[in-house]
């Protein structure tokens, strides 16, 4: 099978029973009364407190609420009821959503920086299907940066290598999730904050199509890229979750009233046949050598699963990107002006000088780029979708940089640097196609690297279909970080 | 020569408007913003029988 080295299935760890399990395990045995939902939030807990801290995972820990939950949670399992596919499963979500009238801090200094009138509509569907709520996590300051540092709540780290990057701007989901903290998480995407810190952190992460999911409850950094998605150990897992949260929401009118698919069910068939395609340019363009043989190795096994691999010419993807910044420094900019204006000092300064550049952007241009966004993606998809069924590429173009080394600098390099880091993954927030990230392997140091797969619009299933068929051939998915 | 923080701001600027610019050249007149939304959907696979009602509560 194409190069393909099958991973040891030891862990870095000693083997913990409730830690170690899947999101699609757990709520099994659960439902099983193999574990109780108090056991496992309890689990969870004293792993958040015993490891939680150093790598800055959450902004807040909401211990006694969520054993209160997991209590009623096991009395319902116990008098042989279940509210859903996630019934007792511990969560947590970045700390930018709405959730129990609290507001939240959008990892900014100010504890209650965004409020809303209702909860965020997939916090609220994930706790609706049985999930328990273990608290706010942490996030790069306003969901503006790709690595994860923050200067008010810590820098997040990747559980694999002490000093490095989790990812940004959904820094604590990926951490949460890649740390066994919790068994799943949602972040959002509005130029890769889902999959950036879920391929530094050697997990699964989901940006679903434009409309897909509701961003109702959740502060907008660009109402036009941001998206809402799961960070998970698996892609069963990232199917689970996604069934529960998609769909169209009248607190959104962004939302799709397209039916939502079983996603889980289709996850076993075979992907013989499948059409992938392999970009003939710039997503191979300075990507470090370890990633680039990593995904071709990916390639090479889907191939061998029975996919057709094939060289798929692109329309321009650099300007997709161009398309993306001005739409999304425009809109960021009009959404935060306020702090801009009144509290500038208290804004991390590459933060600021993303958010500043916003004010001087033309509205011509910002017309011109949602004109152009319109007639790119209604290309992209009758070309390239005409060909393949789906696209493979890098999602980050280097394993987890070092934090010290991404937050050198003055603030325009610092910005450039964080252009770069997302510029595998900005061009699909453009377009508003589905994106699925999967580890595809380690460095030589133990730094997870991943690869995504994009599809058609509201074609997550493929995508899914696609991935759990890689990641359990390729089996990278067992392996766990070197924590206690 | 050192760039003054002011001076990569607007070359940012300058060299996005261009961007935007050349691409823009040959937009169709009926081109708008609403076409986005819209090839998404049209771009859709047939979709598959759903397993949720479309109309869902807001939580």
């Amino acid at each position: 099978m194409g190069g393909r080295r099958r991973p040891s299935r030891r862990s870095s760890r000693p083997s913990d029973p409730v830690a170690d399990e899947t999101l699609a395990g757990l709520a099994q045995r659960i439902r099983a009364r193999e574990i109780s939902p108090v056991e496992a939030t309890q689990a969870c807990l004293a792993r958040v407190e015993a490891i939680g801290p150093r790598l800055h995972a959450f902004v807040r820990v909401d211990a006694e609420e969520a054993l209160q939950t997991a209590r009623i949670r096991e009395a319902e399992v116990k008098a042989g009821r279940t509210r859903g596919p996630l019934h007792g499963v511990p969560l947590a979500h970045k700390d930018l959503f709405v959730w129990r009238a609290r507001p939240a801090s959008c990892g900014t200094a100010f504890p209650e920086y965004f409020r809303a009138d209702h909860d965020a509509t997939a916090v609220a569907r994930l706790e609706a299907a049985g999930a328990i709520t273990l608290g706010r996590l942490n996030l790069s300051e306003l969901a503006l940066g790709p690595f994860g540092d923050n200067a008010h709540h810590g820098d997040a780290e990747t559980p694999w290598r002490h000093g490095h990057c989790a990812g940004g701007s959904s820094s604590g989901s990926g951490v949460a999730v890649a740390a066994g903290l919790v068994y799943g998480a949602l972040g959002t995407d509005t130029g890769g904050s889902i999959r950036l810190p879920a391929a530094c952190c050697g997990i699964v992460g989901l940006k679903p199509t434009y409309g897909r999911v509701s961003r109702a409850g959740g502060m907008p950094l660009s109402w036009s890229l941001d998206h809402v998605g799961p960070l998970a150990r698996t892609v069963r897992d990232a199917a689970i979750l996604l069934g529960v949260i998609a769909g169209v929401d009248a607190r959104d009118a962004t939302t799709s009233a397209r039916p939502v698919p079983d996603y889980v069910a289709g996850l076993d068939r075979p992907i013989t046949g499948l059409r992938v395609g392999v970009p003939d340019r710039y997503y191979g363009d300075g990507i470090d050598a370890q990633v680039q043989t990593a995904v071709q190795r990916a390639t090479e096994t889907l191939r061998g699963l029975g996919a057709e691999v094939v060289e798929s010419p692109l329309p321009d993807p650099a300007l997709l990107n161009d398309l993306a910044n001005v739409i999304a420094r425009s809109e960021s900019a009009a959404v935060h002006a306020r702090i801009v204006r009144e509290s500038p000092h208290a804004l991390q300064p590459a933060v600021l000088s993303r958010l500043e550049i916003g004010f001087h952007v033309r509205a011509h241009d910002y017309l011109q780029a949602n004109r152009l966004r319109a007639r790119a993606a209604r290309t992209f998809v009758a070309e390239v979708f005409a060909r393949v069924d789906v696209l493979v590429a890098p999602t980050i173009p280097e394993p987890a940089p070092a934090l010290a080394a991404v937050k050198a600098g003055t603030p325009d390099e610092i910005v450039r640097r964080m252009g770069r880091f997302s510029r595998l993954t900005r061009p699909w927030n453009a377009l508003g196609l589905p994106a699925l990230t999967v580890p595809c392997g380690f460095a030589a140091d133990g730094r997870p690297m991943g690869f995504q797969m994009i599809g058609r619009p509201f074609d997550e299933a493929t995508l899914l279909r696609a991935g759990h068929a890689y990641e359990q051939t390729a089996g990278w998915w067992q392996r766990r970080p070197p924590l206690p | 020569m050192t760039t003054t923080p002011e001076r990569a701001r607007q070359g940012t600027l300058a060299d996005l408007a261009a961007a935007i610019e050349r691409a823009a050249a040959d937009l169709a007149l009926a081109e708008e913003p609403a076409g986005f939304p819209a090839a998404l959907d049209g771009g859709a696979p047939p979709a598959e029988p759903a397993v949720v009602p479309a109309e869902r509560s807001g939580g």
